[in-house]
């Protein structure tokens, strides 16, 4: 499901200039599809309606943090890779970050484009198995319980 | 206790160094605010010029081989650096802002009393809280028409710095501070006011004293409004007083005579 679908980048950060860096760097780089929001209730309105393989967020916003908006993201989309991206030098944060909501990975601004780049690259590829996974599960238990059925049927017909 | 004078500001020596260190402890304490003020500007322009020398790349390829294919992604290329450019242009403007806002700390060249725009020098402490209060703290100013006025702007900063980092203590979660100023006849008022908790009765005899602090350990020295204190009405022979609602919040205002007089009273005391 969605895995032919070019890659999806979420960034949210109240700071446009950010947006437009990163976006510019990632446009640069690769084909991903990004988006970008300034308002955290918006970017929560694009991840429940669009599949989403990461998201990237600043920590500080108005209205919903960092940490909020990734823990509303996770029980929208447990599958998609949650990164904080932050200029908050405190590690506290994170620690809370990880703990709550799950963290794939915690970035401090100023932040090295390459290093930003590996960690969304993978932290795509892990949606993406995730989901894999999630869908062979799936067609297991489909295949198990047909399985059930046609044992039951079997047991009826002979005993 | 006779106790030696600065000539200048007319202050014991012993409080002269109190309020140096006292001001590098509250900006100390700002620090992390200025750090996350920065932070986002300068992460900014250091991506955005490894992408403009990247596509900067492409763009000299593209020319050295023309095809029609190229130079279309090329001129697209090239948009992307316009807008870096001016994005890297704000962000330096952002940097800026906050530098020039601690330079009016730094100042040493200040022994003497200047003629200063105060509404300028609270723009530039404003710039200074702006990151430990953006999301959490509303800032309103109200500057009227003010006559330059006579004073040490660096110690006036540090009163302001101080209701300032008090009021923005005061409120929990959310909150409103309005600076106000105005010309009152031969004087200048400015207001501070905040939407924090208030100064508790059994506290409001006690705030001016040295050493007296309600906030916890390691975030208040107790100093800041005695110093403030001193800097006001002896040095500026201009006074300071606050009303305050628990619950609903507290105003400071400090009065300061638009120009000293020519002896000094401090030293007329001697």
């Amino acid at each position: 499901m969605g895995t032919n679908q070019k890659p999806s980048v979420l960034i949210v950060d109240d700071e446009e200039m950010v947006i437009t860096s990163v976006r510019a760097y990632l446009q640069l780089e690769t084909e991903f599809e990004i988006h970008g929001f300034t308002d955290p209730e918006q970017a929560l309105k694009h991840i429940a309606s669009n599949l989403i393989d990461i998201v990237v967020s600043d920590y500080l916003m108005p209205k919903i943090s960092g940490i909020q908006l990734l823990g509303k993201a996770r029980a929208i989309q447990p599958e998609a890779s949650r990164v904080l991206l932050t200029g908050h030098a405190d590690k506290q944060s994170a620690i809370q970050a990880i703990n709550d909501v799950g963290l794939y990975q915690y970035i401090e601004k100023p932040w090295e484009n390459a290093q930003l780049l590996l960690i969304i690259q993978n932290g795509i590829e892990r949606a993406r198995l995730l989901r894999t996974l999630h869908d062979k599960v799936s067609e297991l238990d489909t295949a198990h319980s047909s399985l059930k059925d046609v044992q039951r049927r079997l047991l009826q017909a002979f005993l | 206790m006779s106790q030696q004078r600065d000539p200048q500001t007319g202050m014991d020596t012993l409080s002269v160094q109190v309020t140096e260190e006292h001001k590098m402890a509250s900006i100390g304490r700002l620090l992390a605010g200025i750090v996350h003020e920065i932070n986002t500007p300068i992460g900014s322009i250091v991506s955005n010029n490894q992408v403009i020398m990247r596509a900067l790349e492409m763009v000299k390829q593209a020319l050295a081989e023309p095809q029609p294919a190229s130079l279309d992604k090329a001129k697209g290329v090239l948009d992307t650096c316009i807008s870096l450019a001016s994005v890297d242009k704000i962000a330096c403007e952002r940097i800026l802002e906050v530098i020039r806002g601690l330079k009016t700390f730094a100042r040493v060249d200040s022994s003497e009393l200047r003629k200063t725009d105060l509404n300028e020098q609270i723009l530039n402490t404003l710039k200074l809280t702006h990151g430990e209060f953006r999301r959490r703290v509303h800032v309103e100013t109200d500057l009227g028409d003010m006559p330059p006025v006579e004073c040490y702007p660096h110690m006036l900063n540090q009163v302001f710095l101080n209701i300032l980092v008090n009021a923005g203590q005061a409120i929990e979660g959310e909150g409103k501070i309005v600076v106000r100023t105005r010309r009152a006849g031969d004087f200048v008022e400015v207001s501070i006011s905040d939407t924090g908790h208030g100064i508790r009765p059994e506290d409001r005899n006690r705030i001016f004293a040295g050493g007296f602090t309600t906030k916890a350990v390691g975030v208040g020295t107790g100093l800041g409004l005695s110093i403030s204190k001193k800097i006001v009405e002896e040095t500026h022979n201009g006074s300071i007083d606050f009303e305050s609602e628990v619950g609903r919040g507290t105003t400071f205002h400090v009065r300061l005579p638009i120009e000293q007089a020519k002896s000094r009273p401090t030293s007329s005391l001697k």
